[in-house]
């Protein structure tokens, strides 16, 4: 979209008129030119053990920690000299080796909590630890720069909070013809032709006739702009292979949408956590490299940022019942193709040095990823989105 | 008692209420009809689906991977027919409040498991127990074979403890996120070391496991078992008023309101009874506030059994009664996690909205149903060639339109308006529908169940 047309279409969206022209300057206007760029984001639900996917193999302690489960040398992908990826991510593996990936060590938050669903939170709100916000950082990109609702997508059947903002949300979709064709009814039309939305909008009947309305419009957007949109690459037939597909379909076909969202479930791997992990990360490998491949051919990958995360990482020190409990900082994968840095992005964590419950200490803040990408990436105003300056890093 | 009370009242306690029935309740005082409730509710009936299957077979039959398969299989077919003997349960019972609180408390002691003998225990667990002394409650859930092999207190063991049941126990169960440092959990789940079970269900305490060293739990120093830590979570006002909080999102409003729930912590502190609490809620004049009516959005479930208030249908496959919960994003007995389905704002985006307004009008017409499918979380792991992910079938029901024609006879087309809608509707739709009433009271009531203002109670 051009700048000019953005401004034209945010001013009719907000409903602004009435505000005198020198504060509307202020209103939620991005500072920066609007870009076209994209995010992916995806988090690997249930804290994947980023010791065990990313292996310093010549860490003693790793293997004293990890008797039973601790992965050796000779099944590892090398990636330098101390450090080499499960052997199950050799997918990933060649997009590393073509400098596509940054590997970010150590990330993490202050008071980090163990929680799966608080954890979770705090990734999606980026709040502080003891901090409880009701809306998303993507849903508050949204606010800042007006957007309509297919501006953040998540490929999924119920929309997340990270994709809740103040005042709009992003869109939950796994397939816009159907939803297209299901809100497509006469009744439906005159229902909201008759709506009278006076002073509704905070109500929870507010917020159905306005989740109506959106599904409504924007699923005919994003029908319209991808039917004809087919990938002819081959996917993984699994759910998450499915998710990429869709998301690439999306994003080749020109949709103005700038945020995705997807998962992957199962790392909660407390017990026998060997096998699991390494189906789940072949199945991560085996889709991304579909998907950056596709993304390539299209001439999109330029344009396009994929950041995986999980919720959080695990102890350093396995269990007895072969798997590991909760733990705290872990790494974050960024993939694109002009990374400004590739490879490792910083040092392997330091297992000698754990807190007090025996886990990994953070270095890098995650909101620090966020702010990095809004600013750098995006070029939206990264403060006012997650309320708080954070210091930028160099992968893009 | 006031109609539009009345219909609240029931609307919390249960799924909605027809004129019928509250033409036979309105001459009754509100004590009276509270009084009649709770003595309903007094029965306890457990829900049961045959099971001997399981007594075929043996704890060494575990070993046998093909004996296991089987009876995983046979596992997994029977809880697809509890969920449906469950919904069908809620759409009939007398012992309306007990039923409907059993479905709360699914949602506060959240838990899942494969194992039907465990998973039929853990429901009538619930049942029995949804009325009673919540720290029995707690000291019961603690025990249930689901819950020790869902947060994992079968791993935790004296010398290597377990906190997953710990922290659960405190931040979901009882207490509210940040009521206990991480020091406190690591000491919880050592007391709590020992928990077990048998093949058959049964609660077995392991002494050799059992942690007997002393253990500091919020600044007290003793050699404290789990039941004692109940004690001790049931001895802060925090425990109470977290519960309390939880009732009022699920049966006043999604706003707190901070002083009734200091009422209501008064009332449950200490003794703890629910019944006593509930009691108290619904006889309040604040229940009753304007800013409670057709305040909260219906859950998945709610609106389903919902429908079946109005116009009684009967899925006929309870495969296909699955897939409606699936689509609506809350399958019983499968919770998204430990902390359960998020309510209110949260049953509602952009998919589940167009699948709430379709519903009525595909369902009671038994016509077809498109649907994605993302496959379930379980599915991704080991299931590698799920394929087809749009699919499209008939959800075959037996509508029972005649019931509705006599529980609204003697409603005109403007009384079903406030009968199926409720007191809150937008004034544009409600100019719509009243210039809309050439048509038949059946398809008028479709209607009005294909509106935003149907989603709320």
């Amino acid at each position: 979209m051009k700048r000019r047309d953005f401004l034209k279409q945010s001013t009719l969206a907000s409903g602004i008129f009435f505000v005198p022209q020198f504060l509307k300057a202020f209103e939620s206007l991005p500072a920066k030119t609007f870009s076209n760029k994209k995010v992916v984001i995806i988090q690997l639900k249930g804290g994947n053990d980023g010791l065990n996917t990313i292996v310093p193999f010549y860490n003693d302690i790793y293997y004293q920690q990890r008797n039973k489960i601790a992965i050796h040398q000779n099944d590892l992908l090398k990636l330098t000299d101390e450090v080499g990826l499960h052997k199950s991510m050799q997918p990933l593996k060649n997009l590393y080796d073509k400098g596509y990936v940054s590997i970010l060590n150590n990330v993490g938050y202050p008071n980090p909590n163990l929680s799966h669903f608080r954890s979770t939170d705090i990734w999606q709100t980026a709040s502080e630890s003891n901090e409880y916000l009701q809306n998303g950082w993507v849903g508050r990109y949204l606010d800042t720069t007006n957007s309509d609702p297919f501006k953040a997508i998540e490929v999924d059947e119920s929309l997340s909070l990270m994709l809740k903002g103040k005042s709009r949300n992003g869109l939950a979709l796994t397939d816009a013809k159907y939803l297209y064709n299901s809100i497509k009814q006469p009744y439906f039309n005159k229902v909201l032709n008759h709506y009278n939305d006076a002073h509704l909008s905070e109500h929870n009947l507010g917020y159905l006739y306005n989740t109506m309305i959106d599904a409504k419009s924007s699923s005919k957007y994003i029908y319209e702009k991808t039917k004809t949109q087919k990938t002819k690459a081959t996917y993984p037939k699994n759910v998450f292979g499915k998710q990429l597909k869709t998301i690439s379909e999306f994003i080749n076909s020109g949709l103005e949408t700038q945020v995705y969202y997807a998962g992957l479930s199962g790392f909660d791997t407390h017990a026998n956590q060997q096998n699991t992990q390494a189906r789940l990360l072949q199945l991560y490998a085996e889709s991304m490299e579909v998907f950056v491949n596709d993304l390539e051919k299209n001439n999109q990958f330029d344009d396009t940022i994929i950041l995986t995360f999980s919720e959080f990482g695990r102890r350093v020190q396995q269990n007895k019942s072969n798997g590991t409990d909760h733990g705290t900082a872990n790494n974050v994968f960024i993939v694109g193709k002009n990374l400004k840095q590739n490879g490792l992005y910083n040092a392997m964590p330091d297992l000698a040095n754990l807190d007090k419950n025996g886990n990994l200490k953070h270095e890098i803040d995650f909101r620090e990823i966020y702010a990095t990408i809004l600013d750098k990436w995006l070029k939206v105003d990264d403060v006012s989105i997650l309320n708080k300056e954070f210091s930028k890093l160099g992968f893009v | 008692m006031e109609l539009a009370h009345l219909q609240h009242l029931y609307n919390r306690i249960g799924f909605g209420v027809t004129p019928k029935q509250l033409k036979s309740l309105s001459s009754k005082s509100k004590k009276e009809i509270i009084d009649d409730l709770f003595l309903l509710s007094e029965k306890v009936t457990p829900l049961k689906v045959d099971i001997s299957f399981v007594g075929n077979y043996s704890i060494q039959d575990l070993k046998d991977i093909t004996k296991r398969r089987e009876l995983q299989k046979l596992s997994r077919q029977k809880i697809v027919e509890y969920n449906f003997a469950w919904l069908n349960r809620l759409s009939n019972s007398t012992e309306l409040l007990r039923e409907k609180m059993t479905l709360f408390w699914a949602n506060h002691f959240v838990c899942e498991s494969k194992n039907i003998l465990f998973v039929q225990q853990f429901n009538n667990s619930l049942r029995e127990n949804a009325l009673e002394n919540f720290g029995d409650f707690v000291k019961t859930i603690a025990k249930e074979p689901a819950m020790i092999d869902y947060l994992n207190s079968k791993q935790n063991k004296k010398g290597s403890p377990n906190e997953n049941f710990a922290r659960e126990l405190m931040e979901l169960f009882t207490l509210g996120q940040d009521q206990y440092s991480q020091q406190d959990i690591t000491e919880v789940a050592k007391a709590f070391t020992g928990y077990s079970r048998n093949f058959r269900g049964d609660f077995v305490f392991k002494n050799r496991q059992h942690d007997e060293n002393e253990k500091t739990v919020f600044g007290k120093t003793d050699n404290f078992n789990g039941e004692d830590i109940i004690d001790l979570i049931l001895e802060k006002k925090q425990c109470a008023k977290f519960i309390c909080e939880k009732i009022y999102l699920y049966f006043v409003n999604d706003n707190l309101n901070k002083n009734h729930i200091e009422e209501m912590s008064e009332v449950f502190y200490g003794n703890y009874n629910i019944e006593k609490l509930m009691r108290f809620v619904f006889t309040t004049n604040w229940f009753y506030g304007e800013e409670n009516l057709s305040a909260k959005i219906k859950s998945p479930i709610e609106f389903l059994v919902g429908m079946n208030t109005i116009v009684p249908y009967t899925i006929e496959q309870p495969k296909k009664a699955i897939l409606l919960q699936k689509l609506l994003s809350q399958i019983l007995l499968r919770p998204p996690n430990v902390a359960g389905w998020k309510t209110g704002k949260y049953w509602i985006d952009s998919n589940t909205i167009v699948t709430r307004l379709r519903l009525p009008s595909v369902l009671l017409n038994n016509a077809e149903i498109t649907y994605s499918d993302k496959g379930d979380e379980e599915a991704m792991v080991t299931n590698f060639s799920a394929k087809k992910l749009r699919k499209k079938t008939f959800v075959k029901a037996t509508i029972d339109w005649e019931s509705f024609d006599e529980n609204f006879k003697e409603s005109s087309h403007q009384d079903l308006i406030t009968q199926v809608l409720g007191s809150k509707i937008n004034k544009g739709t409600k100019a719509l529908l009243e210039e809309k009433q050439n048509v038949s009271k059946r398809d008028f009531c479709v209607q009005l169940m294909s509106l935003p203002e149907y989603q709320l109670c």
